[in-house]
């Protein structure tokens, strides 16, 4: 083994991980797969998803519903309207 | 377990010196063991395993970042004077060196001159062919021993 060699062997000589990893680990390991960041993003996503469709949902029922107060709103209109143009009628006949 | 965490975390670390990074491949590949404890017949087989699987995690933790030293080789500082600070500066140097390696490459030396492996062990790791880590061994070694000596360290006593 050469000067290099040796050198290499000291730089790259194994070293302790921070602390607390032993206890990062386990808990790591005793959370139910799919749990971890990736997990979350996942289950971010699904909840995400959800809300867009429930939105796009409720949003057509809302479109829905203020479209049929329109034609009611028109239909009210059209017999109030009847209505006067009948009284007339009849304030004429007499 | 405690010398598989300081061996797992030392892999990751030497090939990727992120200390941040490492922590996390390391935590990925004892998740891994533990999810795989089934498949795994004896302490020997889960250092093999867990060596494997860092080595792995750690090459794709690089890729996914593209991540290279922050710091360039020529704007380091050299080891100026010999004796202890020396020895610190030059193992720094020879990290970063190696961490600038191409991956297979890097991952050959880091199993060579961290864990000790001979070249046949290497070849079994990584599942590559002997000769080419053979190779890989040869041709890191003679450009590290290159940059060294364009950096005005030669042979290891200190001529800066």
């Amino acid at each position: 083994m050469d000067g290099l060699e040796k050198h290499l062997r000291d730089a790259l000589a194994r070293k302790e991980p921070p602390a607390g990893f032993a206890a990062k680990a386990g808990a790591a390991a005793r959370r139910p797969a799919g749990t971890g960041w990736r997990g979350w993003a996942v289950q971010g996503l699904a909840a995400a998803l959800v809300l867009v469709v429930a939105g796009g949902l409720a949003y057509r029922r809302h479109e829905g519903e203020a479209a049929k107060e329109q034609v009611m709103q028109a239909m009210r209109i059209t017999a109030s309207r009847l209505n006067r143009i009948q009284a007339r009628v009849r304030e004429v006949r007499r | 377990m405690r010398a598989n965490q300081s061996m797992v975390f030392s892999l990751a670390y030497h090939f990727l010196h992120d200390r941040d990074a490492a922590e996390e491949v390391a935590q990925e590949a004892f998740l891994a063991l533990h999810r795989n404890l089934d498949r795994i017949d004896s302490g020997q087989h889960a250092m093999f395993w867990l060596r494997k699987v860092t080595v792995q995690r750690a090459i794709d933790e690089a890729r996914r970042r593209k991540r290279r030293p922050s710091v360039d080789l020529e704007e380091m500082a050299e080891p100026a004077a010999g004796g202890a600070a020396g020895d610190v500066l030059l193992d720094e140097m020879l990290r970063r060196m190696v961490a600038t390696l191409p991956e297979a490459a890097r991952a050959v030396m880091v199993l060579r001159y961290q864990e000790d492996l001979d070249p046949a062990e290497i070849a079994e790791v990584l599942e590559m062919p002997l000769g080419t880590v053979k190779s890989h061994l040869h041709r890191s070694l003679v450009l590290l021993r290159e940059k060294l000596e364009r950096r005005g360290v030669g042979e290891f006593g200190w001529t800066g």
